[in-house]
This record gives structure tokens, sequence and C-alpha cells, in this order.
């Protein structure tokens, strides 16, 4: 027979901060952005829903897109490998400093874009004749560095809690240290890999910081989706263009949300107490 | 780290391992050596960004972190209606872009009338859900069944199990969440350049691009030393690995 369960106060009242919070930051802002696309817009004067494809066709989109998939092909999969190698070299074997070490190794993740861009601009000098070509790996190169060091934190920790008699269990049974690291380790870790994934997809998408503090080569306004949306919205006074264009670029995070969650066991936790 | 490699691995895995530091070194450095240069050059608004900066941050900082821990134990642990319906709304909301909330948030803090003010900002920046689904992970495969089950049999409440069991198990969960909490709301920029208009209110990443060219490396330096002092108090607990709890070794 199946047990009905009873909510307790206690729960509720713990919930109902974030809860609260969740509504008023996230989602009635997000009802008021969808009810927002209907109305009209530049590329849609007589309003409707019609206006989340019409905005793909913004002459702008395309390049930002290509700008996208660029960030998407080569410094995703790039930050993936790299904070997993590092996190997976920092848990192999003591290293003298090792804690001087991963506050260097973090330190690109806690400085904000602002402070990259300077950073990036000034160490690469004046002479550099920026164009639409390496401009774009300047980008890459900033989100890359500012985005490494906090997921070097947190896979970091998450290894460093694999049980120790799983990974003796498979030295004894022969496993060598790559073994280790690639049969035993990561699949252990996977729901945090695939977390990641997510959130690096979604910034990669989203990116807005670098190329807004780059446009003073003249060569990044309206370089990113985000930029595109921005202006649509607090330039020109088109919210129902930007948010249309907003949602439109959280329609690839939402289908890669839900494939993770489908393929991962996230919502599943036995009885509830 | 449970079994050390030794040998000619171990030389390989450290020297490896030194070469990406120096090589991440370097430009902080430089940016020490240039806002030394620059100090003269940032102006007296300086000060009232940093004001600003961490009267927005820590107030935002200490709801968020609250809520989005305590969020995490229950949608984890306990029993709330629509609790999966919470995680996945928790996971989407974390991926709408900032641009698509800008708009209406500008809008809803406008409503109550704290358009311009740090208050405004501080409401619009206290969700969390990167905090709620980070502790929602760590409550999930920190704290058995087993272990909750005792506490109900021993007589505690939804908030006996989160004071006596939840918090003491989850002391390096706070210290990641606080430290990515701040930074996220320490480097804030979007959001501030959307709500605050004022002359009289900005932000210290605000004030970098205001000043760009012109002292901009001592703001830099004033914005990295609050995350790294925040960051050596609480290595301790982060360290001892995140998703360590009850049971895992």
């Amino acid at each position: 027979m199946r047990r009905v369960r009873k909510a307790r106060a206690g729960a509720l009242f713990m919930f109902a901060p974030y809860f609260a919070a969740m509504l008023f930051c996230g989602l009635i802002p997000l009802v008021v952005a969808i009810r927002e696309v209907a109305n009209p817009s530049w590329i849609n004067m007589k309003g409707s829903y019609t206006t989340i494809y019409r905005i793909l066709g913004d002459f702008r989109v395309i390049p930002a897109l290509a700008h996208a998939a660029f960030l998407l092909a080569i410094f995703v999969p790039a930050m993936i490998v790299v904070v997993l190698a590092i996190s997976l070299l920092l848990d192999a074997t003591p290293v003298r400093g090792n804690t001087l070490m991963r506050l260097v190794l973090l330190l690109p993740g806690i400085v904000s874009g602002g402070v990259a861009t300077l950073i990036w601009t000034s160490l690469l000098g004046p002479n550099i004749q920026w164009n639409g070509s390496n401009i774009r790996w300047l980008i890459g190169g900033i989100a890359f560095t500012s985005g490494v060091g906090s997921w070097i934190v947190i896979q970091y920790g998450s290894l460093r809690s694999i049980s120790h008699e799983v990974l003796e269990a498979a030295l004894v049974d022969g496993c060598n240290r790559f073994q280790l690291a690639i049969r035993i380790k990561l699949p252990m870790i996977s729901r945090y890999i695939g977390y990641m994934t997510i959130l690096l997809v979604a910034g990669a998408i989203q990116i807005y910081s670098e190329p807004t503090l780059l446009m003073s080569t003249g060569l990044t306004t309206d370089w990113s989706l985000s930029q595109v949306a921005y202006s649509y919205a607090f330039r020109t006074g088109d919210f129902a263009g930007g948010t249309a264009l907003s949602l439109d670029m959280l329609i690839p995070n939402i289908v890669l949300g839900i494939v993770f969650v489908m393929n991962t066991d996230f919502l599943k936790r036995g009885e509830r107490h | 780290m449970s079994h050390p490699a030794k040998g000619k691995s171990a030389l390989l895995i450290k020297l490896t391992l030194w070469l990406i530091t120096f090589t991440v070194v370097l430009p902080f450095l430089w940016l020490l050596k240039a806002s030394v240069m620059d100090f003269a050059n940032s102006q007296a608004g300086v000060l009232a960004w940093v004001r600003d900066s961490v009267v927005f941050t820590l107030a935002a900082l200490i709801f968020s972190v609250l809520s989005s821990i305590t969020a995490g134990f229950v949608m984890a642990i306990l029993y709330i209606p629509f609790r999966k319906t919470m995680i996945v709304l928790t996971l989407i909301t974390m991926l709408i872009p900032a641009t698509a909330m800008a708009m209406p948030l500008y809008v809803l803090v406008d409503h109550i009338h704290l358009n311009d003010t740090i208050l405004g900002l501080v409401i619009a920046s206290s969700y969390y859900p990167f905090g709620a689904f980070l502790s929602y992970l760590y409550f999930s495969s920190a704290m058995p069944g087993d272990l909750v089950g005792m506490g109900r049999i021993d007589g505690l409440g939804d908030w006996g199990l989160f004071y006596h069991l939840g918090i003491p198990l989850s002391k390096s969960l706070w210290s990641i969440v606080t430290f990515f909490s701040f930074i996220n709301l320490w480097n804030s920029y979007q959001l501030p350049k959307v709500l605050l208009n004022a002359p009289e209110h900005s932000t210290l990443p605000m004030g970098l691009e205001l000043l760009y060219g012109r002292g901009t490396a001592t703001v830099g330096i004033l914005m990295l030393i609050p995350a790294v002092l925040l960051y050596l108090l609480s290595q301790r607990s982060i360290e001892r690995g995140i998703f360590s709890g009850a049971v895992t070794g």
C-alpha cells in the first residue's frame, strides 16, 4: 500500500526563504520575460510569440552564434580536460607547497571578468592588431583562465571524498595509477563532471562580461548573444526582442539539463525522512 | 589524496604542477607591480565603491548562503510537496541567461520602489541556486538514510536533524558555498549595471569599467584581496573534501 507522506512544518519553514528568493528572483522574472516576448518588437511590430524565432533573423545573431560555437568547440572541452587533469594530478601525489599551489591555481578563477580583461590586454601589449579572428581567442582565453580555477577546487574536493577502501581494492586488483584515475576516480565523480559541463556550456552560450569589457577594441560590440539581447533591451528599448533572444539561449541549456537529469540518478534518493 | 604516486611518476607530476603554477602566477605578479605604480592615479571614489561593494556583498551573502544550504538539506533529506519539481526548477533557473532576468528584475525592483538602492540590488541577488544544488548533491551523498532514521528515533525533528546532524557534517560545504557565493557577488557586474543608475552608487566591478586605464590595477588588487583572504581562511575545510560526509573515507 502506498504510504502518504505529509510535509512537516519545520521542512516547509526551512525551505520558505529559498522558495521566496526563487519566486522573486527566478520564477516571476521568468514568467514576466515569457509574457514580455508577445509584446510588439522592432522585428515583429504586431507582437506575438513568433518573435522567438524571428529574432534569429537579426544580422548579428548568426555571427554571435558562430562565436558561441567556437567557444563550445574549443574552450569548453579544453576546460573540462584541464580541470580534470589538474584535479587528478593534485590528488595523485603530495607536493611540497601544495597549499600555495592550489591558491595560485585558483587565483584566475577569483578575479572578475574586468580584472582578467585588464591583465590580458596589458600583458599582450599595445602592439597587437586585434581582428575578428584573434579576438575570439582572447575572449576564450579569458573565459578559460577565469573558469578553470574554481572548478578545480570543486572537482579536487569531490576526488578527495572517494572512499579509501574503493581505491585500495582497485590497486589490489592490479590497477595502475592511470587506470585508477580513468576507470575508478572519474566514473565516481561523473555527476559532478556532468554538472560542470552543463554550467560551462551555459557560460559559453551566455558570455557577456569579457566581450563587453573589450569593446574599446571596437570589435566586440554585439559579439555574443547576450550582448545582442542586452542591446535590444537596454539600448533600443525593445524588451520583447531582448527577452526573446534570451529565451532562445535558454533552450539548449534546458535540453542539456533534461538529458543530464534523465541519465543520472539526480532525483533519486530513497526514502524521505 | 589516499594512495600517493611514487618514484619517477611522482616527480613528473610535481614538475608539471609547478610549471602550471608558475605560468599562472606571472600575470598576478604583473598586476601587483602595476597596482603600486597606479596607486596615485586611483581616485577618491574608490573608497565609496569599496563601501557599497562590501555592504551589498555581505548582506546578500548572509541570506543566500543560509537559504541555499537549508534548501539543499530539505530537498535531499526531508519531505516537501513537489520536491522533484523544486530540484528541476533550481537547475533551470540556474541556467537562465542573466540578460533574460535583468529586465524583469529591474521592473520588479522598481515596482517595490527600491531601484537605484543597494537594498534593491541585495534582494535581486539573494537567490543562489548554485549553492542550493551543490548542497543538495552534498546531503544526498554524504548523509546516509540510516543516520537520519536514527536521528528520528532519537526524537529529532526537522530542525533538530539539520542542527545536530546536517550542520556538523557539512562544515566544508558551508565553506565552499560561502566562498563561491562571495566570489559571485563580489565580482557581480551585469545586475549592478542594470539596477544601479545613480552615480553615488557603484560597486567595484562597475568602478573598474569607469576607471579603465586610470588606476585600474589598484582596483583589481582591491578586488582580489578579500577573495584570497576568504579562501585562505576556509581552505582547510574546503580541502577536507567537499563531498566527504558521514560515510566516505
